[in-house]
């Protein structure tokens, strides 16, 4: 955690500190898990195809792992993010926003959401960022096995092959999909940095 | 490899580090992929100027137990260039110490004015505010009777991801066994809030905390 001796002029970063188990859930709104209401009471759906991913995330056991704060940030069924350079773009679909933060009790998760669309070069994925004690923060994206574009992801192929596997969401019906999300161990899932240098 | 990140480390303080951390290194992300792993959450459009005041419920509301104070400081890169409109998180434990999430079973005392979490924006200069009361310390491991320092969390959302840090007071006893303070070694200072005397603004003082993103943080934000 402490930073290396330096004679540049750059200020010093802050250090970075455990989460702790008391991430307070309701700083979002509503704890939320289907994205395709983000009105009640309003006849007007998102565009695209409604899908249900189960899934659970599990520590180095194959425990559950219990009181983990899940986001899910995805594009919508165009392929385009909710981001406020796009608020004008006309792709963007008002009844989609993409986001959704969840605090799952036991380790295991429902999400109801559109199937994203290709954003540009890249396959359709899912942002899962995963707060949770014992951990800070990790982040990962989940992609759909059978989807011809992940062949060439610029993610997919800068991890090796046999790593793909893991991030890929399983199809187990008509509309239904599954995904495990192991922490640490074999199995792991791979996650990623976004550390800049 | 030149792909790889950062090994994240088990932490110290948090009882499910071993079971919870990833073995492996982190995977860099390829620069054509770094925009998709930034989220926006709608909320960050309609926040209320009353959430950053954590010493009431809500605007009205009697004040809570303990000593208001001011926590204020500036969001910056290493370059001292302001970090504007990102989104800062902060919850603490009340004056006696206690949580009010559902998983603090210490049963300490709730003080029914008292809520611990606040958000807000950082300003065009990268400025931000929050009011709120000083936090008690805590037993955080009753097993090794292992005390957490008084200390504020905090959440920062950039252009990309997330830091989480915390803030600590200087003096308070329980610092210098802390792990998360002996991890940080001198480098520990960057984290305490430096005190700063509010006279006639209705607080016991206040506390200056300038947050630097970069470095080893494991965050990229951009500055536009
Ligand atoms: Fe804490």
């Amino acid at each position: 955690m402490a930073q290396p001796e330096t004679k540049s002029n750059l200020l010093t970063a802050t250090n970075e500190d455990t989460l702790g188990p008391y991430y307070p859930i309701s700083l979002c709104d509503n704890d939320s898990m289907d994205l395709t209401v983000i009105r009640s009471g309003i006849i007007h759906k998102p565009v695209g195809e409604k899908i249900t991913i189960t899934g659970c995330v599990k520590d180095i056991n194959g425990q559950l792992a219990n009181g983990c704060l899940l986001e899910f940030w995805q594009a919508n069924a165009n392929g385009i993010y909710r981001t406020p350079d796009n608020e004008t773009h006309e792709l963007l679909d008002p009844w989609f926003n993409g986001y959704a933060r969840h605090r799952t009790k036991d380790g295991n998760f429902t999400l109801t959401t559109i199937k994203p669309g290709a954003c540009g070069e890249r396959a359709p994925n899912i942002t899962l960022t995963l707060f949770s004690d014992g951990i800070m923060r990790v982040v990962t994206q989940l992609f759909f096995e059978d989807e011809p574009s992940n062949e060439t992801d610029a993610l997919l192929l800068s991890i090796p092959e046999e790593l793909r596997e893991r991030l890929m969401i399983k199809k187990t019906g008509s509309g239904d999909y599954n995904i495990e999300i192991i922490m640490a161990g074999d199995n792991e899932t791979p996650f990623f940095d976004d550390l800049l240098s | 490899m030149s792909n790889m990140g950062r090994q994240i480390e088990i932490g110290p303080t948090d009882n499910t580090s071993n079971e919870r951390t990833p073995r492996s290194r982190l995977h860099l992300i390829p620069e054509a992929a770094r925009a998709s792993f930034a989220p926006y959450a709608p909320y960050n459009y309609g926040i209320a100027p009353s959430e950053s005041d954590m010493t009431r419920i809500a605007a009205g509301r009697p004040r809570a137990q303990g000593d208001p104070i001011k926590v204020t400081g500036k969001l910056m890169d290493q370059f001292g260039r302001p970090i504007r409109n990102s989104l800062i998180e902060m919850w603490n434990a009340n004056k006696h110490g206690r949580y009010t999430h559902i998983e603090d079973h210490s049963g300490l005392p709730l003080d029914p004015n008292f809520l611990g979490i606040g958000r807000t924006l950082s300003d065009d200069e990268g400025n931000y505010e929050f009011w709120t009361i000083r936090p008690g310390e805590y037993l955080a491991r009753p097993d090794i009777g292992r005390y957490r320092p008084k200390h504020i969390h905090m959440s920062i959302r950039g252009g990309s991801s997330r830091m989480i840090t915390q803030m600590y007071f200087a003096g308070d006893p329980h610092n210098d066994t802390d792990p998360m303070r002996i991890l940080m070694g001198d480098n520990f200072d960057k984290n305490i809030g430096q005190e700063f005397a509010t006279p006639d603004e209705g607080f016991d003082c206040g506390y200056k905390f300038d947050i630097v993103i970069g470095g080893k943080n494991p965050t990229f934000f951009e500055t536009t």
